[in-house]
């Protein structure tokens, strides 16, 4: 689509990687004659993000997440294919380009270590060029959003985690972006802190109108904050789409739970001899009496499992739960390509 | 520009405060520095005080010959531009040892400056003021307990040209630093690569005559810090070899072009690290 705010196609990063075998030798014979294999770290994505639009970037650990935000963010120069961003090719016009962006690197800080918070942020207005208005606005508008107050004169490297995250999302924006790349936002933060920040970048996005690219393994974090997430798996897109469709589509397990009178009746539960499930579209936990079965809607309905456990045994409780996005995202990322 | 030095204004005064809060550290840094240019020193008295000269001879003939007081020259004046490089650029021996591998490099490029002068803005090296004062010190030494039969030569006027040319002698430091800080892009690491060249600074701090022709050739064109100490000391002493001035504005112009080339190319090889 020409007019959209990021407009991703046949993205493609290769890497070479050099071979080496084990040992001394190994190393050896690598400094002579090395050999070289081609890693593809992304492997041919194409996606459009309207401006506004806030959606989630999700895949299992290498799958190329963060190479692609690497390339959006004009850090890394893609192999194949190119990406536009409000009309500018990131690595062509860089310096302009950034101007329009905000990225936080939830692992690794963008603040200086030495310097008080407040100090980082004159810095960033001189980057920027921000005019004093302007920064006087943001200023006031970001510490309500994230509440900087507390620490805003110390040096970043006695931030807590917390603290440093709110930081570093605020010098992603104090000048006004119009792209936000958040790779983790809330990794390694508690609960209270999560929700805070999630709140904040709702916030934003509502407020601003920033466009919001958010990678994450928090699920919590895509379903409170991403209407659409893109799912990618071993450099190659596996699902683009809203959350609800996610769910629709592959919401089919449901988990069904209940509280046997004795533990022996378990033996009489034979699901997997009546309705022959697959490995992936079954499984029951125990504990004591306590039983969690967890099946697939399509192979066995609800009311067949229902009918066929009280059928079979006396239960004091039973409830039937629907699948959380945890369990969907767990079931994409082992079908891999297919799942599309 | 005008952004560059504000924000490198700011980058000084955090520095200079950083200064105060790790004082130790300071301190010993500027003590050992002083302990290594006094042993240096003290090495060429010992040498001066058993012969009269330094003598230059292509077949027992006396080609050129060097008191200590000029040697000494050469030697103070060699610690000015290799100390103005070091007081604000040595951000970029970082480059090669960890920013690069450690994928710390991303954030030079989502900002919406040129990487290159964010590096060098980034860092002001105080240590760097041990080098200055040692240099300074030297050449004043030097000129005041000279001979005057030596001291007569000198003609103070060469310093305009040779100030004019300073700026451009620091820049073959700056230039050899960035060219192979810059390596780095494609191997990861290279900070003893940029180790290795600037060492050979050490050559330069003497008369360039004394050496054969392929340390000579190095030191003059290749990695020329020859330019940036014995030729322009030795034309404010004697007003010999003029037209190496020139060669070091044309040379460090050469190489500035060809340093912003490699780390322009470096750029786009750039692969970041995992997260």
């Amino acid at each position: 689509m020409e007019n959209s705010m990021i407009h991703v196609e046949n993205l493609h990063k290769h890497f070479k990687k050099a071979i080496k075998e084990p040992g001394l030798k190994g190393s050896i014979k690598a400094l002579f004659k090395p050999d070289y294999s081609v890693v593809k770290a992304v492997d041919g994505i194409d996606f459009d993000v309207q401006a506004g639009e806030m959606i989630g970037f999700i895949g299992p650990n290498g799958a190329g997440k963060s190479t692609v935000i690497k390339m959006l963010t004009g850090i890394l120069t893609p192999s194949e294919g190119f990406c536009r961003i409000n009309g500018h090719i990131p690595t062509q016009s860089r310096k302009e380009y950034v101007k329009e962006i905000g990225v936080v690197f939830g692992q690794r800080t963008q603040l200086w270590w030495d310097l008080a918070l407040r100090e980082t942020y004159m810095v960033l207005k001189e980057i920027y060029d921000i005019p004093q208005e302007d920064y006087e606005k943001r200023m006031a508008f970001l510490n309500e959003v994230l509440d900087l107050e507390d620490f805003i004169s110390s040096p970043v490297r006695t931030l807590s985690l917390g603290q440093r995250m709110r930081a570093d999302i605020a010098a992603a924006l104090l000048h006004n972006p119009k792209v936000l790349f958040l790779d983790e936002p809330t990794v390694g933060l508690d609960v209270v802190v999560k929700d805070n920040i999630r709140k904040a970048i709702k916030r934003i996005n509502e407020e601003s109108g920033t466009t919001v690219i958010l990678t994450t393994h928090d699920l919590e974090d895509i379903e409170l904050l991403c209407n659409r997430i893109v799912m990618i798996d071993k450099g190659k897109k596996v699902f683009d789409g809203e959350l609800s469709t996610l769910r629709e589509r592959y919401g089919q397990m449901r988990e069904l739970s209940f509280e046997l009178n004795r533990a022996e009746d378990l033996e009489k539960l034979t699901y997997q001899e009546k309705f022959n499930f697959a490995e992936d579209d079954f499984s029951v936990k125990a504990e004591g009496t306590g039983v969690k079965v967890r099946f697939n809607t399509e192979i066995a309905s609800v009311e067949n499992m229902l009918s066929f456990t009280l059928s079979k045994v006396h239960v004091k409780d039973i409830s039937v739960k629907d699948a959380d996005i945890e369990e969907i995202i767990r079931r994409l990322y082992k079908g891999g390509g297919e799942a599309k | 520009m005008r952004k560059y030095l504000r924000l490198h204004r700011i980058f000084v005064a955090q520095d200079l405060k950083k200064l105060m809060e790790y004082k130790v550290d300071f301190l010993m840094g500027a003590i050992g520095f002083v302990l290594v240019q006094a042993v240096k020193i003290l090495t060429l008295g010992i040498i001066f005080s058993a012969i009269p000269a330094l003598v230059y001879k292509v077949n027992g003939e006396v080609l050129d010959a060097w008191t200590f007081n000029e040697v000494l020259f050469i030697y103070g004046f060699s610690l000015i531009p290799k100390g103005v490089d070091h007081l604000l650029f040595d951000n970029l021996w970082g480059m090669g040892y960890w920013v690069v591998a450690k994928g710390d490099f991303d954030k030079y490029l989502t900002r919406p400056v040129n990487s290159w002068f964010y590096v060098l803005t980034e860092k002001f090296c105080v240590d760097a003021f041990g080098d200055l004062f040692v240099g300074i010190v030297l050449v004043a030494y030097s000129v005041f307990s000279m001979p005057a039969e030596i001291a007569a030569d000198i003609n103070w006027l060469r310093l305009i040209p040779v100030a004019f040319v300073l700026p451009f002698a620091i820049m073959i430091y700056t230039s050899i630093k960035t060219g192979t800080a810059a390596i780095s892009f494609w191997t990861k690491r290279s900070g003893h690569i940029t180790h290795m060249c600037y060492m050979t600074n050490e050559f330069a701090s003497y008369p360039a005559k004394i050496y054969n022709n392929v340390v000579k050739t190095i030191i003059t064109y290749i990695l020329p810090f020859a330019l940036t100490a014995y030729y322009p000391a030795i034309y404010i002493l004697r007003g010999e070899s003029p037209w190496s001035l020139a060669v070091t504005v044309g040379v460090s112009v050469a190489l500035f072009l060809l340093s912003q080339l490699i780390w322009k190319l470096g750029i786009r090889a750039y692969e970041s690290a995992g997260s």
